[in-house]
């Protein structure tokens, strides 16, 4: 075989090895959407439904500025940030988080304004 | 033959000072234990008087101050004493806020931007007398917002109430209210300046003698146990309230299985100069007891708590026999249906507000508040472990009996007097 140098180069005309020629389908199509922004997020995991948040406050226990003392939490819903579910109205928004600190744990609960638009 | 003796005690006993006789002191079961008082001219120091309890009148004859007297002294042999406080001492000096800490414990903090009202309501729903204080602008716990709060609160809404407007009273927030409190406290002291007071905090390693000190030099309720692992405190985490309460449970813990190491807590209460009594004849220069009628208005109830400086105040019918107790935290329960808003102070009286904390249909009914009583009989170790119970300050001391209000004991005392103060 002999080579053909220069502009020929890509053609190689080989028999039986010949470049095909593009489809015939159309180019025009429209790009693709970001897919991930038409979809719902991801489930929440259920265990995180374990938050010693919702535990009813004792009804039958003193005034203790000591607080409550709760049963101990599932090691999953640590460290998440959880947000009160109030009504829409709503002036005042409690947010909760339990962590662990040594070998105990605190939930610590602050009560935030919500500001008025 | 006993009964005639319990007779001519109790009339003696109401007209005699008391003095003790240490040696013939007989430890037996509570039930035998009779305050009784004779012949007071029996000194101090005579041993060995034999007592037989059944033939004979105990020779012992005790006198109640409140420790703060000139005249007092220690009833409970000073031994004893020495010991019981050096052991205390040394146990709180050796253990950490750390041990207060529950397993699983839960705090509420506010925002010092919330509006008074508002974190009025909280306090109740929750059931907590006090809460620390969070500034999102400074990142840090700027202090602690408690009923003494409120009833300075109520006490200017009720000389002033008709001024705020009700969109006032809504947006009225917990910082305004802490610099309005700052300018009102300086006007009275007289003080140039007003230097605003910083919080009171302690760490999860600082003794616990560290924090009952800080309580009790402070006038406190309670100190927010902070921690930060930079060095710089920043960012620091709520771990706990602490309180006086939580601090003797601790030592009722410890001591429980050695009660022998602590010789106080087998005396009876009457034995140890501690706690405010009712002033018998004879006895001028004492404090009298705050103590109220259900009649009285609650306008004068709240005076009195902040005037005496108590965080509760007996309640008593006309032969000073025991009904109730108000303490500062029933302050809370006016939350209930927004009842504050309306209240005119002078017109509710005691007994209206103890029943409406009370009211076992309300919406976050807690009827918790039965008032603690104790014996002067009673001994030590068991008068700690009430105190010791969550929620429970005090004990109203009675006579057996006719429920007469003897005096008060609270965990306050107790430290004040265990650690010296």
């Amino acid at each position: 075989m002999s080579h053909q140098y220069g502009e020929d180069q890509d053609r190689v005309n080989v028999a039986g090895f010949e470049i095909p020629n593009s489809p015939e389908a159309s180019y025009n199509n429209a790009y693709p959407g970001n897919e991930d922004e038409g979809r719902e997020p991801p489930m929440l995991p259920q265990h995180l439904q374990h938050t010693l948040l919702n535990q009813p406050t004792n009804s039958n226990s003193n005034i203790d500025p000591c607080g409550p003392h709760l049963p101990l939490p599932q090691n999953v819903c640590l460290n998440h940030l959880y947000i009160e579910n109030r009504e829409s109205p709503r002036s005042v928004v409690s947010l909760g988080v339990t962590h662990r600190f040594r070998s105990k744990f605190v939930t610590v609960v602050l009560y935030k304004p919500v500001p008025r638009r | 033959m006993i009964f005639e003796f319990s007779i001519i005690l109790l009339i003696l006993h109401l007209q005699y000072k008391f003095v003790v006789d240490v040696n013939t002191i007989l430890l037996t079961r509570e039930s035998d234990f009779l305050p009784a008082m004779l012949n007071p001219q029996v000194p101090p120091s005579v041993p060995g008087s034999s007592m037989d309890v059944d033939n004979e009148v105990f020779q012992r004859v005790v006198r109640v101050t409140d420790g703060t007297s000139p005249e007092s002294f220690p009833i409970i042999s000073e031994a004893d004493l020495e010991i019981s406080r050096h052991r205390t001492a040394v146990f709180l000096s050796t253990h950490m806020a750390y041990e207060l800490l529950p397993e699983s414990g839960k705090v509420i903090a506010l925002d010092v931007d919330l509006p008074v009202k508002q974190a009025f309501h909280i306090l109740h729903e929750q059931g907590i007398s006090t809460a620390p204080l969070w500034d999102f602008s400074k990142a840090k716990f700027v202090g602690v917002l408690s009923v003494l709060d409120f009833i300075l609160i109520m006490r200017e809404l009720g000389t002033h109430g008709s001024n705020l407007t009700e969109e006032e009273l809504e947006t009225h927030t917990i910082s305004a209210w802490k610099e309005a409190k700052l300018y009102l406290s300086t006007q009275v002291n007289g003080l140039g300046s007003a230097v605003p007071r910083q919080l009171v905090q302690a760490g999860p390693d600082d003794s616990l003698k560290e924090v009952a000190l800080k309580i009790l030099q402070n006038g406190v309720a309670t100190v927010p146990i902070l921690h930060s692992l930079s060095s710089d405190a920043s960012n620091p985490r709520l771990l706990h309230l602490a309180s006086l309460s939580g601090i003797l449970k601790c030592i009722c813990r410890f001591f429980k299985h050695s009660p022998s190491s602590l010789p106080i807590l087998q005396y009876p209460l009457c034995a140890v100069p501690v706690g405010t009594w009712v002033p018998k004849i004879g006895e001028p220069n004492r404090q009298p007891l705050a103590m109220l009628r259900p009649s009285a208005s609650l306008g004068a109830a709240l005076n009195l708590l902040l005037q005496a400086q108590v965080s509760s105040i007996p309640i008593v019918d006309d032969n000073d026999s025991l009904l109730d107790v108000y303490s500062r935290s029933d302050i809370t329960t006016l939350a209930k249906d927004k009842i504050y808003a309306h209240v005119n102070l002078e017109e509710i009286t005691i007994h209206q507000a103890l029943q409406y904390r009370d009211d076992p249909f309300s919406t976050y009914g807690y009827n918790n508040q039965k008032c603690h009583m104790c014996l002067r009989s009673d001994p030590i170790h068991k008068i700690l472990e009430r105190l010791s119970q969550p929620g429970v300050r005090r004990l109203v001391i009675v006579e057996a009996g006719s429920k007469r209000v003897e005096g008060i004991i609270s965990v306050g005392d107790i430290f004040r007097f265990l650690l010296g103060i």
